[in-house]
């Protein structure tokens, strides 16, 4: 049985093969397979950008390219299981990046740079020089570029009900928090996260790096450049934190609070602004996060300035036309369209630029914000300690005037974020 | 292998020593060629079906068993190079090491030679007894005949055969990879195939009791995730079980109105996926959730704080010790009793009923009877499933990760710098260290542990139950 069938199969080949050369000329055209993956919400563009892909390409092979759904929240964890199984171009969030680069999960682009230039007539330099700064910085190791940037929306603001604070109440978290009180509503932030409360120590001056081993190197038990301890800046984070009108929210969890409608304002990102602009109805509206105190000076809050990549997998059998892809998934007109489509906010800097992203509230919000934003560089043990010490000061067990006690449970999570990778 | 009359009850070892001392030229040229004493005999379908098995070892061993085995000892040694060529737009690779590959078949090619090994010695030892069988001159069987007995009198090897091929490649060899990976430094910094990972010795054993290694808190963690683990299995196992034969025995009371209704109530809870009711559970009692509303609503946030028990503008239900140590063992008795007093209602209606209509005779209270005669008789028929219970409470993944992961952050910063909560038990621990942080050996090794654990337990509260708590006779 199984004989015959292989037969039929290569007879059928080899039949084929034979008609094709009287008709396509001697001229061999191989089939270049290639995966994709990217969000569930993505995959019609992603499919449409794909068969554009192809087409465009048609002189060189035909493209057999499928399609899966893979979030770009979860790329790593899936990706990781088994890299040789994963997709030949993904997409993932910006601090995945060192993870997957150590797994060999993501190639170096600097070394496919003559391919570009071959196929698509450019140069790398023409990619990183057409996309924000920040975005290129946050997707390099030691200066060679591992991901195309694609969105630079992974960053988080204000929103807040314009019909209850005014633009004055909401550029400070004092005037903010007095404000919501008197309007009897909450201001909410999640703490118990090193994504968010990391925030009020990078507009402190604080700083976190990431070595070259995968540890992580950071400052929030000294002294920053501005001049401020990290002592002050968690007496400050338990100032705001202890005000009855603040409410500290689950990682997590935000979506969920602002449908609840007890919220006034909250510090959230893009993927939120349907629900807010929902509950908050006429009053919606967003900006860059206030400044807090630290003694008699008000500090402007920092923020995290994330991305989204779309990279190429180191295993990947067809990595030449898989590199030429995810450019082709990121370039200009691909993030007009994920704009226009998606809402994702653009890291190509004519996009961005354009008259359509600046007149949308959130994505203006995170334009104003994104000065103070930084591209956080952390390796993975910085998650758990963080988010422990943001717990904490959440649930009040650190007490504002306990200077030393602060300073041992700072001293403490730098130790388990410094700790080494194993 | 049949024995036949007057031949000594001998291991397979002393068989083999004796035909191999004794045996004729066929049975010594059977150590090289296995077909060698049957073909001698006539016996040509066992001789070309030795010869075949025989002759796969040796071609499993030549082209597959010598890539890996010959690198076992280091892991592999050669990191993976790729160079581009822009002609056929491909990555070209060297021939390099994946550790992980290299263990895996490693392993496989040892149990392979393992079975080779027993098979070749007991076939020594089988044609030693053919050759005595000729001497005597009895009838040796027929290739038709062999096959014939796989489904007569040896219709047992046939039946278990592919079980016991189970057992081993789904059971055997995943677990003493387990057992392999713990002694190796598989982390994240060493993942296949992009870099080699390398034999360790006892390090992870020694960085989980503290004794030096590479975190100095992941003994602090272990010490107290174990800890929670023992006293979480202990009430979830206990709780379920009283609770349940309660609850069955309110419902077999004569005294309950509508006793098929209730049971269907308490049923329905089973009905429901259990994952779709721990999550609602999750987030009704999380921090900003219907439950913590409703308690601030009637006062009892404000009281609570008023007294000084939280510290916080909501009720920690799931997300602070203490608090959610015991909503887990409360919510877990809401979704786990159901099942025991379906459990316990079988059982009861078993129950002798002479012995309890002569106990009410002689006047016992029901107190009496329930602590004299119900509690044995169900302690006795149910005993077994309680320690399968325990055992399955210390890998309860389901009820502590759907209730806590998301909701629950540590305030405890010395088990932060080891990835672990107070709420979680070793099984969740261990999920959170592979899926998150890819560290492999210190999740093999705390497999390890969680494997032996619930291998003393099992093996101690066996002997117990069967051995000591009495015997069916007792109640017969």
């Amino acid at each position: 049985m199984k004989f015959k069938k292989v037969m039929a199969s290569v007879l059928a080949v080899a039949m084929a093969a034979s008609m094709m050369t009287f008709t396509v000329s001697a001229e061999e055209t191989e089939t270049v397979s290639l995966t994709v993956w990217g969000a569930e919400e993505d995959q019609t563009l992603l499919q449409e950008l794909c068969d554009n892909f192809a087409a465009a390409y048609a002189d060189y092979a035909v493209f057999d390219i499928s399609i899966g759904v893979e979030s770009e929240s979860t790329a790593k964890d899936t990706v990781l299981t088994d890299v040789e199984a994963a997709a030949d171009v993904y997409s993932f969030a910006s601090d995945q990046l060192t993870s997957l680069v150590n797994a060999g999960a993501l190639a170096n682009l600097e070394d496919y740079a003559e391919v570009l230039e071959a196929y698509a007539g450019k140069t790398l330099d023409d990619v990183k020089s057409a996309n924000s700064e920040g975005s290129v910085e946050a997707a390099s190791i030691d200066g060679s570029l591992y991901g195309f940037p694609r969105a630079g929306d992974n960053g988080y603001f204000l929103y807040y009900d314009s019909t209850k604070l005014s633009e004055e109440d909401v550029a400070t978290w004092d005037s903010l928090l007095a404000a919501a009180d008197a309007a009897g509503g909450k201001v909410g932030m999640t703490l118990a996260s090193g994504w968010y409360n990391a925030s009020f120590f990078y507009g402190a001056g604080f700083t976190t790096d990431l070595n070259d081993d995968g540890t992580t190197a950071i400052d929030w038990n000294g002294t920053s450049e501005s001049g401020y301890t990290g002592v002050q800046v968690v007496q400050s984070m338990l100032e705001i934190a202890g005000n009855s009108a603040f409410m500290a929210i689950a990682d997590g969890d935000i979506s969920n609070q602002i449908a609840s409608g007890d919220l006034v304002a909250v510090v959230s990102g893009t993927w939120d602004a349907s629900a807010a602009a929902e509950v908050f109805g006429d009053g919606y509206a967003a900006t860059k996060l206030p400044t807090y105190t630290i003694g008699d000076e008000q500090v402007q809050q920092g923020s995290v300035a994330g991305f989204k990549f779309t990279g190429v997998n180191g295993m990947s059998e067809n990595i030449g036309w898989a590199v030429l892809l995810a450019e082709y998934l990121t370039n200009e007109d691909a993030q007009t369209q994920f704009f226009a489509q998606r809402e994702s906010g653009p890291t190509n800097l004519n996009v961005a630029a354009s008259e359509e992203v600046s007149a949308n509230i959130a994505q203006a919000a995170l334009a104003e914000q994104s000065a103070y934003g930084v591209v956080q560089m952390v390796g993975d043990k910085f998650w758990d300690p963080t988010a422990t010490l943001g717990e904490n000061i959440a649930q009040g067990t650190l007490s504002v005037d306990d200077e030393d006690g602060i300073q041992e449970a700072l001293d403490t999570m730098v130790e388990g974020v410094t700790a080494a990778v194993e | 292998m049949k024995k036949q009359k007057g031949e000594k009850k001998g291991n397979i070892f002393t068989d083999f020593g004796t035909a191999v001392v004794k045996g004729d030229w066929a049975v010594k040229l059977t150590l090289l060629w296995m077909g060698a004493g049957y073909a001698k005999r006539k016996q040509y379908g066992r001789a070309i079906v030795m010869t075949l098995l025989e002759i796969g070892v040796i071609v499993f061993t030549l082209r597959f068993a010598l890539q890996y085995v010959p690198k076992f000892n280091t892991l592999g040694t050669v990191v993976m190079e790729k160079v581009f060529n822009m002609q056929t737009m491909k990555s070209e690779m060297n021939d390099y090491d994946n550790s992980f590959l290299i263990l895996l078949f490693s392993l496989f090619s040892f149990v392979i030679w393992f079975v080779a090994a027993a098979v070749w010695i007991a076939n020594v030892g089988y044609v030693y007894k053919l050759q005595l069988k000729a001497e005597r001159g009895e009838k040796l069987n027929t290739f038709k005949q062999d096959i014939h007995s796989l489904v007569e009198e040896n219709f047992h090897i046939t039946l278990l055969s592919l079980p016991t091929l189970g057992v081993v490649v789904f059971t055997m060899i995943p677990i003493i990879l387990l057992v392999l990976v713990s002694f190796t430094n598989y982390d994240q910094q060493h993942m296949p195939p992009n870099s080699l990972f390398t034999w360790v010795g006892l390090d992870n054993y020694l960085s989980l009791i503290g004794g030096g290694g590479l975190t100095v808190t992941f003994s602090y963690a272990f010490v107290r995730v174990l800890g929670w683990t023992l006293v979480w299995a202990f009430f979830a196992t206990f709780t379920n079980y009283f609770g349940g034969i309660l609850l069955a025995m309110f419902l077999n009371s004569k005294w309950t109105k509508w006793p098929k209704f209730w049971r269907t109530l308490f049923v329905i809870t089973i009905a429901v996926p259990q994952f779709v009711s721990l999550l609602l559970v999750r987030n009704f009692f999380s921090n900003g959730g219907i439950v913590n509303t409703i308690c601030a609503n009637i006062g009892l946030t404000g009281f609570l704080r008023d007294i000084g028990m939280i510290s916080t503008s909501y009720i920690p239900f799931l997300s602070a010790p203490g608090w959610a140590h015991v909503m887990i063992i409360l919510i877990n008795i809401w979704i786990g009793v159901p099942y025991q007093m379906l459990i316990a209602t079988g059982v009861l209606t078993n129950l002798p009923a002479d012995q309890l209509e002569s106990a009410r005779v002689d006047g016992a209270t029901p107190a009496q009877i329930f602590r004299k005669i119900t509690m044995p008789y169900l302690f006795f028929v149910t005993g077994p499933t309680l320690i399968t219970d325990f055992v399955k409470n210390i890998n309860n993944f389901n009820v502590i990760y759907l209730l806590t992961e998301g909701v629950y952050t540590t305030t405890n910063q010395l088990m932060a710098n080891s990835q672990a909560k107070e709420v979680d038990l070793l099984v969740t621990w261990l999920f959170r260290l592979t899926q998150d942080y890819y560290n492999y050996k210190m999740s093999s090794t705390i497999g390890v542990v969680v494997f032996i654990i619930c291998a003393v337990f099992t093996l101690l509260a066996f002997n117990k139950v069967t051995g000591g708590a009495g015997k069916e006779s007792d109640y017969a």
